[in-house]
């Protein structure tokens, strides 16, 4: 095959080249009047990355999705230009003689996201490692959470971290990709008994047990982990993908429709047995009778989204500050949104919203297209549970579903979460271009 | 196969999408006004430090809570602590209560009267345009009464029974609210003080006070019972010439009478019963009216939820409740006979507030018709030092009246009412709240008054309710309610408070 210029890829590259410094320029001037250096080194180092990306693939005759990058690396740049509008000391590394700021830190963490991105994208030539080991990757993801319980260290009362020298490291974000593979192995193997469903309960019907059994084994291990390391955000995530892949697997509604009898159960007898769950309950039902206490969290984005109305309060202008912080809690990891929504208003928060959908549906397009079940099965996971994760944290701060604290793909800041997103857009990436090479399907 | 399931999946994805962007849209939009405007909002309280509020004024124009920048930091001034629990107070550090919450948007200028000039008003940006506020209160009846009850605890709620419009609305003891409104770095300890004060000063008795009744409830009673048509005015008790003296036994419960003062029982019908207050007729009453019509015609009085002093989209609140395991939003019920028996003489399980029975005796005034209740008059433009502008934006009336009981049954409990004042029975227990001892002397007044007993050593709550004038041919021009915690028989105290108060309005009035 001839070499693959990708110029849909390209074309849309240059308004995301042009625009985010831009917005780098404006919030900067918005803020203090002037142009400082450290602004405009982002946005170029930003444009290096997307840039280094785009002719790597090109040199490496990649024929996967065109639009994917586009919609992650503007997702980003509105990610990267909020998070150099905080005040810098909320996060932030230093390594090597360097204090890095959070923003530079964040553009460091897509560095080497991009390489880990590529390096899965150009050098997964062959799914093998993945589907025929799945049972080993169930157990590296039950490993990784039993040493998150040994030895990880709580952040805001969930033990989600662990330290790995320098950087502190969430082996949760990782378990994502793992716990994706290994159902997808099992799935793509299964699913044609497990379609065929013959046991009957009611209306329901049920799928065989000796085949579901390992598989609900495994899930109900991660749960009970997920849950008493108290990161509902992530359990909610979990258990969302797993029904997703098992309705595309099997095409059986009816198999949601336990799930969710389940969920909702189980969510039942969580309120009742634990009091941190039965209080984050009642603060999503009503976060305005303890505005300052129990609420804080929930009110404090309404009032963000309030204030960004319609056009937003213009990047750099809004987020009013109370004693130098600003009224956003975490507003650089959980509630970025909010603080987007608010400079830029609904029109600028709906963007973002169809930005992250538009990758959601080149992933969906990816397994729909792919060329056997397995990958099918792999993309789905990889995409819904990126995208769920979008949904569940933006309705979070939208009130829509009870507030949890898990990171928006692309957006928040946090080296793990970036990493995993990458990896996830590698995988998805080698998927497409092994669906284009090997079957001529469109690219 | 997969491939068909995924672009369903990529279906119920969009849906999910799209109901994500409709709750940003909700918030973002929809909601965004009235997240603006709610008080706890941080950037309300950063940008209320430097905005200017309207006045409030009293009836007459007189300023009763003023602001002024000092230093770019607005400051709120209140010239009268007796209106400290109607006004409430606007505190950088504690946030709004009492009308300053309920108005705050239209004090500081968020929101207007004409949500068309809002809409123009947030298009152009424009600067926010503090309102000025009239009350219905007359500051010389506020004082007046405030004075009566002097630092004793208690409250006294004064109505126009016509209007529903708020003549006087006092709770005791009250608080300087300045200190909180003052520099925010001062105002903890002042707060504090109040907060640990034993006598609970931050309470607002007149709304949120919950008493029992004692006989000021009889008025309920024999109107709910006239009303239903188990009794007429003339209806008597065989029985109960001999129970006044051996006790009336009910559910194996002996209900007996209080002291009657030397008076000899007799068989009495509704006027004499409301003079001498007796409780074993009233007991009959409430057995022959029944749990059920009794309960719901406490529902018709507004006593088993929670109600509203207008105007009705800035209220204030003011509690209700009638048995006191109560239910939420209704008035719960009575175990059995015994308690339907003692409540409906006012004792037993039963609680009320000063603003409803305010309502109670507004309602017989107003010929059967409960008035909704308001406190501000009008809306105006502001206007520099503390002035009242004559530009009035809008005027706020009464919400309307509820017929409760037929003019009849009201016209029968008015005459019940002025006897008990100025009957030769009734003056002997209330003869205290009769105008014409404090000067007016071409008007009567009716009423009854309630010594509600608390059990154990405490002294009884001091009560009465009334309305004046009350003769035959004259329209009432205030219906009132005054409770003294713990002060004794509401004869001994009560009722005179009311006296001088009725008298004080219809003299102001005139």
């Amino acid at each position: 095959m001839g070499i693959a210029w990708r110029g849909a890829e390209l074309r849309l590259l240059v308004p995301i080249l042009l625009v985010a410094p831009l917005g780098f320029i404006v919030t900067n001037i918005a803020l203090t009047g002037t142009l400082a250096a450290g602004p405009l080194g982002l946005a170029l180092g930003y444009g290096v990355v997307i840039l280094v990306v785009h002719v790597v693939l090109v040199l490496a005759r990649h024929r996967g999705d065109q639009l994917l990058l586009p919609a992650a690396w503007v997702t980003g740049a509105i990610g990267l230009v909020a998070l150099n509008r905080l005040p810098q000391d909320l996060a932030g590394t230093s390594a090597l003689g360097f204090d890095l700021g959070m923003a530079a830190t964040q553009l460091l963490w897509f560095g080497i996201g991009a390489v880990a991105m590529l390096v899965i994208a150009i050098g997964l030539r062959d799914d093998g490692l993945l589907r025929h080991y799945k049972y080993s990757w169930a157990a590296i993801g039950i490993g990784l959470l039993l040493a998150t319980m040994l030895f990880g260290y709580e952040v805001n009362g969930a033990r989600l971290w662990i330290n790995l020298g320098p950087v502190g490291f969430q082996p949760g974000e990782l378990l994502k990709i793992v716990l994706v593979i290994f159902i997808a192995g099992y799935l793509a193997e299964t699913r044609t008994v497990l379609a065929s469903a013959r046991m009957r309960i009611g209306f329901l019907s049920i799928p065989p047990l000796p085949y579901l059994l390992p598989m609900l084994a495994l899930f109900g291990i991660v749960m009970l982990v997920v849950v008493r390391l108290n990161d509902l955000g992530t359990a909610l995530l979990f258990f969302g993908t797993f029904l997703t892949m098992l309705f595309v697997a099997t095409g059986r509604r009816s198999y949601v429709l336990i799930g969710l009898i389940l969920f909702v159960a189980g969510s039942f007898v969580a309120y009742e047995l634990f009091d941190h769950v039965a209080a984050r309950i009642d603060v999503w039902l009503d976060p305005f009778a303890d505005p300052l206490g129990a609420g804080y969290q929930q009110v404090r984005a309404l009032y963000a989204l309030g204030r960004g109305g319609l056009f937003g309060q213009g990047l750099g202008q809004g987020l009013v500050t109370l004693g130098g912080s600003t009224t956003i809690p975490y507003v650089h990891t959980d509630f970025i949104f909010t603080a987007i929504a608010e400079e830029l208003g609904l029109i600028g928060s709906l963007a973002l919203l169809a930005f992250v959908a538009v990758i959601v549906f080149r992933g969906l397009r990816i397994a729909a297209l792919a060329r056997d079940d397995f990958s099918a099965l792999l993309a789905t996971g990889l995409t819904v549970s990126l995208g769920l994760q979008a949904l569940i944290i933006v309705g979070g701060n939208t009130k829509l579903f009870p507030l949890t604290g898990i990171t928006l793909p692309f957006v928040s800041y946090g080296g793990s979460s970036i990493l995993v997103s990458f990896i996830m857009l590698g995988l998805l990436l080698s998927i497409s271009h092994r669906s284009v090479v090997e079957e001529g399907a469109p690219s | 196969m997969i491939a068909t399931n995924v672009r369903r999946l990529a279906l119920y994805l969009m849906l999910s999408f799209f109901l994500v962007s409709g709750s940003l849209t909700w918030w973002q939009v929809v909601q965004a006004r009235s997240l603006a405007t709610r008080p706890d909002n941080p950037e309300v309280i950063a940008a209320r430090r430097a905005l200017l509020r309207g006045t409030i004024f009293d009836a007459t124009g007189q300023p009763l809570a003023t602001s002024s920048l000092v230093d770019g930091l607005s400051l709120r001034a209140y010239a009268d602590p007796a209106f400290t629990h109607v006004i409430g107070y606007s505190s950088h550090r504690f946030g709004a209560t009492g009308l300053e919450s309920a108005f705050e948007d239209l004090l500081v200028g968020r929101a207007d009267t004409n949500p068309i000039r809002d809409w123009i008003g947030d298009v152009l940006a424009r600067q926010p345009q503090p309102r000025d506020l009239s009350l219905t209160i007359d500051r010389r009846l506020q004082d007046f009464a405030a004075a009566q009850l002097g630092p004793d605890a208690g409250a006294i709620v004064a109505l126009d029974p016509m209007t529903g419009a708020v003549l006087a609305m006092v709770s005791s003891p009250t608080f300087d609210a300045n200190p909180l409104a003052g520099d925010p770095a001062d105002a903890q300890a002042p707060m504090d003080a109040l907060r640990n004060d034993p006598g609970d000063p931050l309470l607002p008795r007149a709304r949120h006070g919950v008493y029992v009744p004692g006989s000021i409830l009889k008025v309920f009673t024999g109107a709910a019972a006239l009303d239903a048509g188990v009794i007429t005015p003339t209806t008597t008790f065989p029985d109960q010439p001999r129970q006044e003296i051996e006790g009336m036994l009910v559910d194996g419960f002996l209900i007996t009478e209080h002291d009657l003062g030397g008076i000899t029982p007799q068989l009495w019908s509704l006027s004499e019963a409301l003079q001498v207050s007796s409780n074993i007729f009233f007991a009959h009453v409430g057995l022959a009216l029944g749990q059920d019509e009794f309960l719901s015609y406490a529902r018709r009085f507004g006593f088993c939820a929670p109600g509203i002093i207008g105007p009705a989209d800035r209220a204030l609140s003011f509690a209700s409740s009638l048995v006191t395991e109560a239910v939420a939003g209704d008035c719960g019920s009575f175990s059995d006979n015994a308690e339907l028996a003692s409540a409906a003489f006012g004792q037993g399980a039963t609680l009320v507030t000063p603003v409803q029975m305010a309502l109670v005796a507004a309602t017989i005034a107003g010929g059967g018709v409960m008035p909704a209740p308001f406190v501000v008059r009008d809306v105006r433009e502001h206007a520099a030092d503390h002035v009242r502008s004559d530009t009035v934006l809008e005027t706020f009336n009464s919400g309307g009246g509820r017929r409760i009981v037929s003019s009849d049954v009201a016209s029968a409990m008015r005459s019940g009412m002025l006897d008990a004042v100025n009957g030769e029975l009734g003056r002997l227990f209330a003869g205290q709240a009769d105008i014409t001892l404090y000067g007016i002397t071409d008007a009567r007044s009716a009423g009854k008054t309630g010594t509600a007993q608390l059990g154990g050593d405490r002294p009884p709550h001091s009560w009465f309710i009334g309305f004046a004038p009350a003769q035959e041919g004259g329209t009432p021009a205030i219906a009132i309610a005054v409770i003294v915690e713990s002060g004794g028989s509401g004869a001994g105290r009560a009722a005179p408070i009311a006296g001088r108060i009725m008298a004080e309005w219809i003299r102001i009035s005139r």
